[in-house]
């Protein structure tokens, strides 16, 4: 087949599409969906930056999933984070700490946190760098961004 | 070629494994097997063309992880890395896997790459290569005449060349179980996370009243395949491993390879440093000396 008809969840809101078989979920999700939130960077699974989640805690590359072999996954970005007018702790502790300051790395780094979060609520810092090293960012140094998955890490883990 | 974008194909997604090899067996080489994607996609950008991709992801049976102390390991198909880093059976039973795996690429690779993929690949410098060379262990291919397996030694001929027929669908990877007292390790050299290998190396040392009966040494990156250092090997066979042994292997090791320069490193750097890594993966094997 050169397309192929897919339903694909995006942020729990049902999207039913033909593909090429050639598109990329990146591209999907970009120009056909029309969600930038999920960056381009390198195209080869090198940078982290198409991080996004699939069934709210596996971490993929965009980039590299064909679009038409995703028929029927539930897939979140980082724009799905937000519940309801209100941020996702992860989102907040970016920001409460400072750690984000160009921003391209930012959906991709904050996705993996959640998932890394999800499988390991309290990380020492050797974990989180491991958890991250899929994530390049070329401004922070990541330091800034360490503090805020720790934060999150507290503020997710404040109500148990 | 632009990394955004891939090359026209047609896609073909079977749902059993007959259906695949049927798929193959019509195509042949104008097929490419889509497994995780993270080899396949990459070299599609860069402007490898194929006529048809067959995706195993509708494929239902092919991501089981089995092990039991008879059988050992079998990993299908579509076992992930990730897959083996959660795994607490590899993580226990076959260390020199379980740490290739750990630190194959990236966390996001790694829940999409599968073991298989890195076999059937076949570079020299593949991380999960040079763990399952040293312990040892089978690929089993399905083809339109049936069944076979083939052992570790002899599937990779050549650089990225494999004993896979065309027409032949890459099933599981099986490690036999290790006996006990068997200790195994994997390290590699690299300037940072997600970056190939320099040089990798991998060791199972087979051991019985603090002697080694037998030892397997695997190193990468630094011939056209992963390979075995048959030399150095016996060396170790049938001695206990004193400091005295591991300083003749690590001698050993740099007379039995044949490193190039390449993008990643120089043939001198290689040949000094193989012998190091070879020495303190034993090391690591066992536990400190």
């Amino acid at each position: 087949m050169k397309t192929r008809s897919i339903t694909l969840y995006v942020n729990g809101e049902k999207h039913t599409l033909d593909v090429p078989v050639n598109r990329t979920l990146l591209q999907v999700l970009r120009e056909d969906l029309q969600m930038p939130d999920t960056k381009y960077g390198c195209g080869l699974g090198e940078c982290g930056a198409c991080t996004v989640l699939v069934d709210g805690e596996k971490a993929i590359l965009a980039c590299l999933a064909l679009a038409a072999t995703m028929d029927g996954k539930h897939i979140t970005t980082v724009a799905g984070l937000e519940k309801d007018g209100k941020l996702h702790p992860v989102q907040q502790a970016f920001i409460d700490v400072a750690a984000i300051q160009c921003g391209y790395c930012t959906p991709g780094m904050v996705l993996k946190t959640v998932s890394l979060l999800s499988h390991n609520p309290r990380p020492t810092e050797g974990e989180i760098r491991k958890g991250l090293e899929g994530n390049i960012c070329r401004c922070t140094g990541y330091a800034k961004i360490v503090k805020a998955v720790q934060k999150a890490s507290k503020l997710m883990n404040q109500d148990l | 070629m632009s990394t955004r974008i891939l090359p026209e194909f047609d896609l073909l997604m079977p749902h059993t494994v007959n259906e695949a090899v049927k798929i193959l067996a019509k195509h042949k080489r104008k097929a490419a097997v889509l497994a995780g994607g993270t080899d396949l996609l990459v070299v599609m950008k860069d402007g490898y063309r194929v006529d048809y991709v067959i995706s195993l992801a509708e494929i239902s049976g092919l991501n089981s992880l089995k092990y039991d102390s008879k059988q050992g390991l079998q990993l299908g198909a579509m076992v992930t890395i990730a897959d083996v880093v959660k795994s607490k059976v590899v993580k226990e039973k076959y260390p020199a896997l379980w740490t290739s795996a750990s630190e194959n690429g990236s966390p996001q690779t790694r829940t999409m790459g599968t073991v298989v993929g890195n076999i059937l690949r076949a570079s020299p410098s593949g991380d999960c290569c040079c763990a399952v060379l040293a312990l040892g262990g089978s690929v089993i291919l399905r083809g339109p005449k049936g069944t076979r397996e083939v052992p570790i030694d002899k599937f990779w001929l050549d650089y990225r060349v494999t004993a896979r027929k065309p027409d032949e669908l890459a099933l599981a990877l099986k490690i036999p179980p290790m006996p006990h007292g068997t200790v195994t390790a994997f390290t590699k050299m690299t300037r940072t996370t997600l970056d190939l290998a320099k040089v990798n190396a991998a060791v199972r040392l087979d051991m019985s009243q603090k002697k080694c009966t037998q030892a397997r040494i695997a190193v990468g990156a630094v011939a056209p395949t992963t390979i075995r250092l048959p030399k150095t090997e016996k060396l170790v066979s049938g001695k206990a491993i004193t400091v005295q042994v591991l300083k003749e292997v690590q001698q050993s090791v740099s007379t039995e390879i044949k490193p190039i320069n390449d993008v990643r490193s120089t043939a001198e750097y290689r040949r000094d440093v193989t012998g190091v890594l070879v020495r303190r993966v034993m090391e690591q094997a066992l536990g400190g000396i």
